[in-house]
């Protein structure tokens, strides 16, 4: 259902059931309404039929009957007529208005003599009657679904609680906080089947991390020690035997395999003491004078020139090894990815620090420029986990690291303060 | 002088006390906890290289028992474990340094060097190397008595390679003394080149030609 427009559950079930209550008002109403109406029409209409029939049978008996006008009239005529059913509209002086009748009138041939014999009832009464009812029947449905409404979406609310409740503290799960999840209980029988799944799973998920992070730190921990003894034996090889210029060479490319390795080693190590917090920001540091020191040292290892532009004063809360890795890491990124001949240019103020490098063209994903061993180009020798330290830092102080490409530079910005 | 290797990776340890037995100095070898505390108790030695995690015990504890005597060896730990706090205890209890593995030997052999320069432990402030003397304290570098003005990474350049002098050091351990943590964040071979350069040609201008080019592209400092 990508892209479709999601809405709350509770607010959804209202609105089904207000939707559903409206169509069922109408349909009802106007059933109601056509039903009764001929109910009405066909109960008038019999009465006029007897009132005729009596007024007939009356006039066999007097043929000088006049009837009560305008309700029953009889009135002799020369021929015979049909039988005639119609609207029609009366003055009525009683009430000074010209007032709506239902009219049937026909002839009846009595002792020779045609007679045309009328009968009127007034329509008026029985639409008032129907208004009435209709009246009367949707206020009662309309109270019953307002009722019914409130208490649906209370009972909703109630029965759903426990869901509610678990979502939000399924939101609040961390990986790498111990907590135990402890759900809503619920007497609702899935609802305590979900909570039990999710209990599970979550274990199961915690369980699984735990794993692959002692994993990581052991592997990380035992490769030391067998690295070490290759770099002694190469050491001891190189200072010990007679070799070729070829041979140095290959064993000079070990040596720095090894360092690459280790170097990983160490990187993925503080990915992991980061995660597992071992940095506890305890005191607040000035990030100027640390960013002066990271420019210093990484200025003796190129050639390339780095504008220093300091605004501001900056002091936060963080652990200064950490800080010092921020910079290094993005200083150096800024180096190797550099246009030859260009400077760099860093800049500090008091909201945010900046690092701008040329380059030819935007990154292809930007999006991805701080994942875990992510590279763009292979020209470049890295372990490809500078950057997405960078990200884990940023994450753990909650501040946000953001790239931009603007007029042939490569800009990163880290904002100190949360918007 | 005399010292203890106690590390329960035989390999590494024959290693270290072949690149360090170079200078002249005797190397005994311990291999788990119990020989090192044997040996410990029974013989004096000037440097303990000490891996902390050891087959029956921790190196942690050896180090408590030779501060507890007295000893006056200096202590170097190495090991795996590059826990800043792991280091932190080794330095408080006592220990003079701490490397952590994997390490280039001729970094341990300037470790120890440095720590034997320390007064306590009989050594002196300056360091001799035919006509070169390098003063620790000043950190300034003299040939034939009259100083040269060196920068400071030229200064711990030399001082590294009259410490590891005759043995062939490659850049990648020069690069890794001189920048540490650091020299891996560029091309720090280049400079490696350039401070190198530069050294020669200041020792060279004074008349002392011992720094060497070995098999291209490693150097090493040795009398002709």
């Amino acid at each position: 259902m990508k892209g479709q427009q999601k809405t709350p559950l509770l607010k959804r079930a209202s609105k089904t059931f207000l939707l559903s209550s409206a169509v069922i008002m109408i349909v009802s109403a106007i059933a109601l309404y056509f039903y009764t109406r001929y109910l009405l029409t066909d109960e008038i209409e019999e009465e006029l039929f007897s009132d005729k029939d009596r007024i007939e049978r009356l006039l066999i008996d007097d043929p000088e009957l006049k009837g009560i006008p305008p309700i029953m009239m009889v009135e002799r005529v020369n021929s015979a007529e049909n039988e005639q059913l119609l609207d029609t509209l009366i003055y009525d002086p009683l009430q000074d208005e010209i007032e709506l009748f239902r009219q049937l009138s026909g002839t009846k041939e009595i002792n020779g003599r045609q007679y045309r014999v009328t009968v009127r009832a007034m329509v008026i009464e029985s639409e008032n009657i129907l208004f009435a009812i209709l009246f009367t029947f949707l206020t009662i449905i309309f109270l019953a679904f307002v009722f019914l409404f409130y208490l649906n979406r209370s009972r909703n609310e109630q029965l759903w609680r426990p869901f509610f409740i678990n979502l939000e503290k399924l939101k609040g799960f961390s990986l790498q906080s111990g907590q135990p999840l402890e759900f809503e209980e619920s007497n609702i029988l899935e609802f305590d089947e979900l909570n039990r799944e999710m209990k599970i799973l979550t274990q199961r998920v915690r369980a699984d991390y735990g794993n692959l992070k002692q994993f990581t730190e052991d592997v990380s921990h035992e490769m030391q020690t067998p690295l070490a003894i290759m770099q002694a034996k190469i050491e001891t090889l190189i200072n010990d035997q007679d070799l070729s210029h070829k041979q140095f060479e290959e064993l000079s490319s070990l040596q720095n395999d090894i360092q690459r390795l280790k170097q990983l080693n160490k990187r993925l190590n503080l990915l992991a003491k980061i995660e597992n917090h071992q940095f506890a920001a305890v005191e607040t540091i000035g990030l100027n004078q640390i960013l002066k020191e990271s420019v210093a040292t990484l200025q003796e290892l190129t050639n390339v020139d780095i504008t220093q532009n300091i605004q501001a004063e900056v002091r936060l809360k963080m652990d200064k090894y950490l800080a010092s890795v921020l910079f290094n890491n993005l200083l150096s990124n800024a180096v190797k990815h550099n246009k030859k001949n260009e400077a760099i240019e860093v800049r500090l103020t008091k909201d945010h620090f900046q690092i701008l490098n040329s380059g030819d063209a935007a990154l292809r994903h930007p999006e991805r420029i701080f994942e875990r061993f992510y590279k763009e180009s292979n020209k470049v020798d890295s372990t490809g986990l500078g950057l997405s330290i960078v990200k884990k830092i940023c994450d753990y102080y909650d501040l946000v690291p953001t790239y931009y490409f603007k007029e042939g530079k490569h800009l990163f910005e880290i904002n100190f303060w949360r918007n | 002088m005399k010292f203890l290797i106690v590390e329960d990776e035989i390999e590494l340890q024959l290693s270290i006390a072949n690149y360090l037995k170079r200078d002249a100095h005797v190397c005994e070898l311990a291999s788990d906890y119990l020989e090192a505390s044997q040996k410990l108790e029974i013989y004096e030695y000037d440097i303990v290289i000490l891996d902390l995690n050891l087959v029956n015990g921790s190196g942690l504890d050896l180090l408590k028992v030779l501060k507890k005597k007295e000893k006056k060896a200096g202590v170097i730990i190495i090991s795996a474990n590059s826990s800043l706090d792991d280091k932190l205890e080794g330095l408080d209890l006592g220990a003079d340094d701490y490397l952590t593995k994997p390490f280039h030997l001729a970094e341990l052999n300037s470790r120890i060097k440095a720590i034997l320069r320390r007064g306590k432990y009989g050594g002196n402030d300056s360091i001799t190397f035919n006509e070169i003397r390098l003063d620790t304290l000043s950190r300034t570098a003299y040939v034939n008595g009259k100083s040269i003005a060196l920068t400071r990474k030229e200064y711990d350049l030399l001082l590294f390679f009259i410490t590891n002098q005759s043995r062939i050091l490659s850049k990648n351990i020069i690069a890794e003394h001189l920048w540490g943590d650091d020299s891996d964040m560029l091309d720090s071979f280049d400079f490696v080149y350039v401070h190198v350069n530069n050294l020669r040609k200041k020792l060279t201008k004074v008349g002392a030609k011992y720094l060497q080019t070995a098999y291209g592209t490693g150097y090493r400092f040795m009398e002709d």
